[in-house]
Order: structure tokens, then sequence, then C-alpha cells
């Protein structure tokens, strides 16, 4: 079965594609063509001159390696064709994502982490990149800064380097009213992060240390905060990585009516420490809060009190809906914080959008999981150790 | 310099509410002032609250604010229109406050001591029961009574309440209508002889504390006299009335043995003066939970908290309930402490204030304070 060959648990990314995007403007690749084309030509050049013996070597490795890919290459594409006609589908409009939902229907795993389950993926995204020739026949360098070891990494530095140059000359020039900036507002650069150091190290081949990581950030850092940092945009977002924009993990159910016409929704199994309960929420209301039948004095200490008006207050509906809990088990604290959660939950069907995010971020969705630790024995408490004597 | 005063004073009153009246006799009070701070003078302050009647908390505040404000609520008000529209040749009516802890049951009093000062009636005021029957100090004093077998004196309990009399009644007791009706006779040589002026029977108590105990008990019986005989009439407030009928007092006999309220001369003689068979009076009690610690149900209706024992003493009366703060009462709180400068930071505070205080007056200036 040529498809179990790639049910490699071995690591994939998607920032390979982007890898060898920076790679290969750098003129750095495996590709034999490419070689080709863009270094000398070595074949010719073989006749006329002795190759040096690390030359030799590579060529040798870079041969292994592209035979490799191309065997790979190919029974990676006997494999996609086995997986359509299992499937039943057309081969021509067979894309990768329906490679995926197919090896999901045909090995379905429980395996937890989703990188140890079964998959097929192209040979390129399987295989880390290599790094290509660096060096020509006579052994002579292609990079200029080939001798400190990292010229990827470098290069980048240089290239940031440049367009800050470039940057300062152009606000000289704003001033000098002799170049007019295009009418755009600064760089926005909220709904991102700088890719991690691991990522990076992927884009460029090389591996870099927590140091050159940091200057890393500070160069970019410098560059985005020059006025016109939008002008260089293109190269800024290479190296920026989109946050996740948060999903919640339910889709927000439409609240029902009751019999006056009032909205309302229901949130169970509000949970935290030892307690349970329910909480009900009806939008249009006075900010009525009913806990077991009393009101908020339910809770004798301010704290308590506090988390559960803290989402209505967040959200700016304390006056504007009416809650009513049922909760049981536990003590007051974990009462209060199974409530508050229940509220913001149930609030999710009555806040827009831009609101539902700001909740997420103040960290009213999520739930919190801890329990009391048990104790130990031998020791007083869960942590706690005996009081040290020295005998 | 004077720039800046005004920028101070434009700041303070931008946002500032009517939360203030000029009102300060509470005789003309009328629902023009609900809800509203009245400032009590700081003379008559001393003079009527000086040996206990605010709170602790609340003195405390007023100090800091350096005044005492009332606010004119809804119950006193209420009840002061009935003793406007009551006749006084009935027998006395007794009112009965009843609450939540905290909601202003002792200030209601408060104001409506201000207003019996105002309204020239002889005061009789027990600040707080459990003063007598629950606080023990290290060495409370007592004494096994001499005139009456069986029950404690508390005599040095008596002599400051008597001192309390005196100076809250002390321009009344000056007129020459105030008389003692019977000769008393306190031992071989101490006496007081029939139509001897009423605080120079007070006096006594004050100096010769031994007796300080019968002469309450004197002093309760000549105010119903001269109550019914029309010389005057009587407001008597009494501040967590209930610690009378609490099943047991924390104070022992020397013998070790625990005693029963009842068997305290004190509790006789403000329970015989809250009985409602003389007339010219007006008697405002309270029954509060927190002079019933050992009952831990949080049930303030006053059934539960007299027992049958005080419900029957008291029946009839009138119950008035006094409530948490209302929006607008809590708003123009809020607007007092800001001028006070008490609370200060953003508006939204006190959306929040209000949402963690349940509008509970108490918990309200609990909170406030460490902001």
């Amino acid at each position: 079965m040529p498809v179990s060959k790639y049910f490699s648990s071995s690591l994939h990314s998607v920032y390979n594609k982007n890898a060898r995007q920076y790679s290969s403007s750098h003129k750095n690749t495996t590709n034999a063509h490419d070689i080709n084309d863009q270094f000398t030509d070595w074949e010719t050049l073989n006749k006329k001159k002795s190759i040096s013996k690390p030359m030799k070597a590579y060529l040798e490795r870079a041969r292994e390696h592209d035979d490799f890919m191309k065997k790979q290459q190919i029974e990676y594409n006997i494999g996609k064709r086995h997986l359509t006609n299992m499937m039943g589908e057309d081969p021509e409009t067979f894309t990768q994502r329906d490679v995926d939902r197919a090896i999901e229907y045909l090995f379905p795993s429980g395996i937890y982490d989703p990188a140890a389950r079964p998959l097929m993926k192209p040979p390129e995204e399987v295989f880390p990149a290599r790094k290509a020739a660096e060096f020509d026949e006579a052994g002579r360098p292609h990079h200029f800064l080939f001798y400190t070891g990292k010229p990827n990494f470098f290069q980048l530095l240089f290239d940031a380097a440049e367009h800050l140059e470039n940057l300062h000359k152009f606000e000289d020039k704003v001033l000098r009213n002799k170049a007019i900036p295009e009418q755009k507002s600064k760089l926005d650069l909220s709904s991102g992060v700088w890719v991690s150091k691991d990522q990076l190290e992927i884009m460029l081949v090389e591996t870099i240390s927590d140091l050159e990581y940091d200057n890393f950030k500070l160069v970019m850092e410098r560059l985005v905060s020059t006025p016109y940092s939008y002008r260089c945009i293109d190269f800024i977002e290479k190296f920026r990585k989109p946050l996740a924009s948060q999903k919640f993990a339910l889709e927000i159910p439409k609240p029902s009516f009751d019999e006056e016409g009032r909205a309302y929704i229901t949130t169970y199994e509000c949970l935290r420490k030892k307690a349970r309960g329910d909480v009900t929420i009806h939008s249009p209301g006075t900010g009525k809060i009913i806990i077991n039948g009393k009101d908020i004095t339910y809770f004798e200490d301010i704290q308590s009190r506090e988390q559960v008006i803290f989402p209505l207050i967040f959200t700016g509906l304390q006056n504007r809906v009416d809650v009513e809990c049922n909760i049981e088990g536990g003590g007051p604290s974990g009462q209060a914080g199974a409530i508050r959660w229940g509220i913001a939950w149930g609030l999710r069907s009555f806040v827009d959008k831009s609101m539902l995010e700001s909740m997420q971020v103040a960290g009213l969705l999520t739930r919190d999981h801890r329990r009391r630790e048990r104790k130990k024995p031998g020791q007083p408490g869960a942590r706690k150790k005996p009081t040290w004597k020295r005998r | 310099m004077l720039s800046r005063n005004i920028r101070y004073a434009c700041r303070r009153y931008s946002h500032a509410v009517t939360f203030r009246t000029t009102e300060s006799s509470p005789t003309q009070q009328t629902d023009n002032q609900f809800g509203l701070f009245y400032t009590v003078n700081k003379d008559l302050c001393k003079q009527l609250y000086g040996h206990g009647g605010l709170p602790k908390s609340y003195m405390k505040q007023s100090k800091t604010f350096a005044e005492t404000a009332i606010m004119v609520r809804r119950p006193a008000l209420d009840i002061i229109n009935c003793i406007k529209a009551t006749d006084l040749n009935k027998p006395a009516i007794r009112y009965v406050l009843y609450g939540e802890d905290g909601t202003g049951k002792s200030m209601t009093i408060a104001h409506l001591l201000h207003y019996a000062f105002e309204e020239g009636y002889l005061i009789v005021h027990v600040p707080w029961v459990s003063d007598w029957l629950r606080r023990v100090l290290r060495h409370k004093e007592m004494a096994n009574s001499l005139t009456r077998e069986g029950l404690v004196d508390l005599p040095l309990d008596a002599a400051a309440w008597l001192l309390h009399f005196k100076t809250q009644n002390q321009h009344l007791l000056k007129s020459p209508e105030f008389i003692v009706s019977k000769e008393y006779v306190w031992s071989k040589r101490e006496k007081t002889e029939a139509g001897a002026p009423l605080h120079e029977l007070v006096e006594l108590g004050i100096a010769r504390v031994k007796y300080a105990c019968d002469v309450v008990d004197a002093i309760v019986n000549e105010v119903k006299l001269l109550s019914n005989s029309k010389k005057c009439k009587t407001f008597v407030a009494v501040d967590g009335y209930n610690g009378f009928f609490n099943p047991l007092t924390r104070l022992k006999t020397p013998t070790k043995k625990k005693v029963a309220p009842e068997e305290v001369t004190l509790t006789t003689s403000i329970l015989e003066l809250t009985k409602n068979d003389w007339t010219n009076a007006v008697m405002v009690l309270s029954a509060d939970s927190i002079a019933n610690p050992d009952d831990d149900t949080k049930n303030y209706l006053p059934q539960h908290l007299l027992y049958r024992k005080g419900f029957d003493h008291l029946d009839p009366f009138v119950p008035v309930k006094v409530d948490r703060y209302t929006d607008r009462e809590f708003l123009t709180c809020a607007n007092y402490y800001r001028d006070r400068l008490w609370i200060r930071g953003p508006l939204d505070m006190e959306t929040e204030l209000k949402l963690t205080s349940a509008c509970n007056p108490f918990k309200f200036m609990e909170q406030c304070a460490p902001l």
C-alpha cells in the first residue's frame, strides 16, 4: 500500500512553503535545474578544471536527495491516485484537502495529538528543506556573508537595515517637500505577531540563537516604528503571523422566547470547583439578580458579589437583563465563579461581536478547571512540608 | 489661586444633584425633603447623642465629615406624620422598627429623637439594650437588688443611663412642673420627699450609684404619672428592644448562675414603661437581629425576634419596615459622599457600588470607607 509510506509522524509545517519562497529568493535551492540556470555550469567546467572536494561531496549528496524526492513524489502521486479510486472521485479535481478528508475517513484515529494521526502530505511538506550549494566548483562561496556561518539570517538583517535606510531617506525627502507620502495611515500591526524563533529557523533553514532572534525582533520593531513603514509592508508581512481569531468552541445559541415575549437563555452545567448550577438570562430586564430565590445578598462577602456582577458590568448590560440562578455545592467563591461563567456564557447571545471578543480577552468565557489538590501522606497539606528541623 | 479654587469648586459640583436640604428641623420636614440630608446642630448632637444613640461606625464617619448629616427617609417621615395625627389622650401607640441588618433602624430612631426634642417631648431613650445585658467587660458591676428579692442590679449602667436622661432633658427638667409625687426612702438618712424636683432624684441616682436602679424605677413611675396628668408628653425610644426577650443574658452572678433578662431590675423598669397603660406618650422600639446574636436564621421579622413573650407584651403595635435605599436615596447618598470627597473617580463606580452593596446603607458606607 503506497499510502502507508506517508503515515509519517514527522512534523510538517505550513511555513515550509514560506521557507521555500524565502530561500529561493536567496538563490538557494535543491532543484538541479535551478542550479544550472543560476550558478556556473559545473558540467562544462568540469572538463576544464578539477572540482574541489567539498563540491564533489555536495553534488553527490544533492543528486541523492533529488532522486529520493523524485521517488517520493512519484509514490505520492500513485498513492493519491489510489485514494481517488477508493473514494470514487474525479482525479482531476482531487486536491490535497480531499486527500486529508479521505485519510481521515479511511483511517479514523482516536489519538489525542493531531500531529500523531495518519497523514498523507506531498513529500516537500514531510521532508524538511535542505540547504543548497553555497559555493561554486572552485570552492568559493556564492554569498558574501558565507563566512558568518548564517548567511541567510544576516542577509535578513542586512535587508532590514537597507529598508530602514531607504525609509529615512524618504522621510528626509518628505521633509524637504520633494516627495509626497501616500495618504495612508500608519501600519496596523495589532492583528499579528512576529514569527516565533522556530518558525524563523525553518524559514531561514538555519539555526539561530536566542540573542540573534532578539536582534531580529529589535530590528523589525525599529523598522515598523518609522513613520513611513508602510512602504516596505511586503517585507514586514513576510515575518508576521496573523493572530488566530479565537473561535468559540460552540456556536452561539439563539435565545428562546417565553410567553411574555422576553428572550431568555439558560446555561446549564455552570461548574467551578465543587459548585454546580444553571443560569437563566432574560433579555429585556431591569437588572434583577436572583440567586437561589434570594437577591445578591445571597453572598455575604464583596468579592463573590463582584464576581457575579463582573460580566454584567463589563458588557454594560447591568440594567438591561435579569439573571436567575440555581446553584448548589461548594462554597461561596466556587458558586460565585460558576455563576460568573454562566452569566458570561449566556450573555454571548445578547452582545455584538466586538464585545464578544473583548469578553474572550477578559477571560470571561474561559472555564476555570482548577480543583482542590489532594493532601499528600507524610506532609500536612497538598504542598506544605513539615517544618524543617535539624534533628 | 482663585482660578484653582474655582476649578476645584466646579469639579466638585459639576455633577452634583441636590442632596442636601436646609430644613434642619424634623418638624418641618415633608415629602419634599424625602431622600435628602439635613445637618444636625453640633451642640444639639452632643446633647442628644452624647451618651450613645448613633451607631459607632456612623459616629466615626460624621467625625471625618465634620458634620452630622442624617438622611430624611421614609420610615421616619411616616412615623412623624403618624405622631402628628395621633390623639395623645388615647393609650400610647408603639411603633416597632424592623428590617435587615444595616438598613438604618438606629438612624431612624436618632432622627425621631431629634423630632421629639424639637416638639418638646420628654425623652426616655435607651441607646442599645445589649449594652446592659450582653456587653460584659472584665468586671461588670453587679449587685443583688436590695428592694426586690431575687433580682439583679446593674448600678453603673443605670447611673450612666441617668446621666444620659439628664443631658437629653436638661432644659425640661428645670421647669417647676416636674416634681416627685411621693416620698422615696432610700436609707435611714437618705430620702426624697414628695414635691421635690425630679432632677434632684436624677442627681441622687447619679451621685449614689448604689440606688441608681431603684431611681430608674422611680423615674419610670414618675414619668408615667406626669404624662398621665398632662404635665408633659413623653417620647420613649428603645433600640434593640428584643434584647429584653432573649432566653438568657451573658451576665453571671457571683455564684456563676446565668441571669435571665427578666431578672435584671432595669429590664423590669423598661418593660413597665413600654406597657400601653398610660397616655400622652409615643414609643418607638426597634427589633434588631444584632441584639439576638445566638440566632443565625437571618430572620428579621418582629414575630421571630421578639419571641412569643415580647410579641404579647407589645401587642398591639404598629410595625414599620426600614428598607434598603431606593434608587433615589442611593443617588443622593453617593452624591453626598462625593461632595465630602469620600468617594472619587469615575461615575461608573456608583453602579458597581450599588450592585455590590445591594443598596444596603451600612454596606455602602462600609465599602466607601476605603475608597
